[in-house]
């Protein structure tokens, strides 16, 4: 048995043994899919990729029947494991009922959400229906960091929220982005995270993507601050070991993008109106689900990774970073 | 012995997948441990496994058993199954 660490959501499947040698080519379905469901929030960001916002809900986003064709198919092809994040995914109209849907089907669901709309009533329904975890953003231990960060967010807000997932019995994962004036916080935010019931922390770079581009000047660290970030980490996946697992990543997203050039994960990312990116930090689309389906995306899916205009695209990044701002320029490969 | 209630089991054409979804971790099965999986999701006890393994598979029968327990303790060890 070869184990592959986060193989799915964000590490490469490579054999680290000869008894069974995989990449993602040699799966027949992936095993892990993103769907962002809506690109509508109620928050603004300073570093939101997708640049999701109020009234920023894309106008041909899927409509139910298509939505459920989709979730359909997800869960015919076995695919273990589904997140629904966004924009916001709780506002979402059809957001429970595809809570439940995927849950009656067996599916691992994952909600990645900023937490204002963890009512316990909400909490409830989810654990009722059986949700695998809620992974809530909190890019702060404190009020003043973490509503500078999240626009009109509100603090107290979403560790409420996080209590109330306690409270129900809902899983608890918590989500951390660093940037120059939070960064301080982060073990103080690890501690909160595991006071607040949390199982597992994630954390790494923030990157050059979507509104974080307009606001670097705001957002950006410097190397120092960088290493006495991760030497924190270091030293609180180690307080923390067997308690709550610290999951963080040190690359790079040119060091990233360029692993996963010769390595993808066997992960689909589905856009609100069904686009299928190869990954979100690049503008490159592989399918679409109004008109093609899974399997069909799926086999092109290894195709397009090799397509000249992406390795051309993540050679460009390395002497103009600001190609970035081109993600939501879609590309078809 | 059952899937522990995160694991996800996919059969693949090398064999199968095992996705432990708390950690995000997947494990590759070849073929014989993906047999033997597909029993645990039968309902299967150990020594039932290894009777079922011993008659689909060619090898001698204590390689089968030993592999075979072998690699249950091995789910059990990293918490992928369940009693």
């Amino acid at each position: 048995m070869t184990e592959h660490p986060a193989a799915a959501a964000s590490q490469p499947l490579t054999a680290a043994d000869s008894s069974v040698s995989t990449e993602s080519s040699d799966l027949g379905a992936p095993l892990y899919v993103a769907w962002q469901v809506t690109n509508e929030c109620n928050l603004a960001c300073l570093h939101c990729i997708e640049e999701s916002g109020p009234g920023k809900a894309f106008r041909d986003e899927l409509n139910e029947e298509q939505i459920f064709n989709v979730l359909g198919q997800i869960m015919d092809h076995e695919i273990p494991y589904l997140s629904f994040s966004g924009g916001e995914p709780m506002v979402h109209p059809l957001f429970f009922k595809m809570v439940e849907y995927v849950c009656s089907r067996d599916g691992q669901l994952k909600i990645e959400t900023n937490g204002h709309y963890l009512t316990p009533e909400n909490c409830e329904r989810m654990k009722k229906a059986g949700v695998k975890s809620v992974q809530v953003s909190l890019d702060g231990a404190t009020s003043a960091t973490f509503n500078r960060m999240r626009v009109r967010g509100n603090f107290d807000r979403a560790t409420d929220g996080v209590r109330n997932l306690r409270a129900a019995g809902v899983p608890i994962e918590v989500n951390y982005s660093p940037t120059c004036f939070n960064v301080h916080e982060i073990g103080t935010a690890i501690d909160l995270a595991y006071e607040l019931g949390a199982y597992s922390f994630y954390t790494g770079r923030t990157m050059y993507t979507g509104n974080a581009v307009k606001a670097w000047h705001k957002l950006q660290l410097t190397d120092e601050q960088y290493n006495t970030f991760f030497e924190t980490l270091h030293r609180k996946t180690e307080e923390y070991r067997g308690r709550m697992r610290v999951h963080f990543h040190e690359m790079g997203l040119l060091e990233e993008l360029r692993y996963r050039l010769h390595h993808p994960a066997a992960l689909l990312i589905v856009l609100p109106n069904g686009l299928v990116k190869l990954i979100n930090a690049l503008p490159f689309v592989c399918g679409d689900l109004r008109r093609q389906s899974l399997s069909e995306i799926w086999a092109n899916f290894q195709r397009a990774w090799q397509d000249p205009r992406v390795a051309q695209f993540i050679d460009d990044l390395s002497t103009d970073p600001g190609k970035t701002k081109t993600l939501h320029q879609w590309v078809y490969v | 012995m059952r899937l522990s209630k995160y694991v996800k089991f996919r059969e693949e054409k090398f064999g199968g997948v095992l996705f432990e979804t708390r950690s995000e971790k997947v494990f590759t099965l070849n073929s014989v441990a993906t047999a033997v999986v597909r029993e645990i999701n039968t309902g299967c006890d150990e020594r039932e496994i290894v009777v079922r393994l011993k008659e689909r598979f060619s090898a001698g029968d204590d390689i089968i058993e030993r592999d075979a327990l072998a690699f249950i303790a091995d789910l059990r060890q990293k918490a992928l199954v369940q009693d």
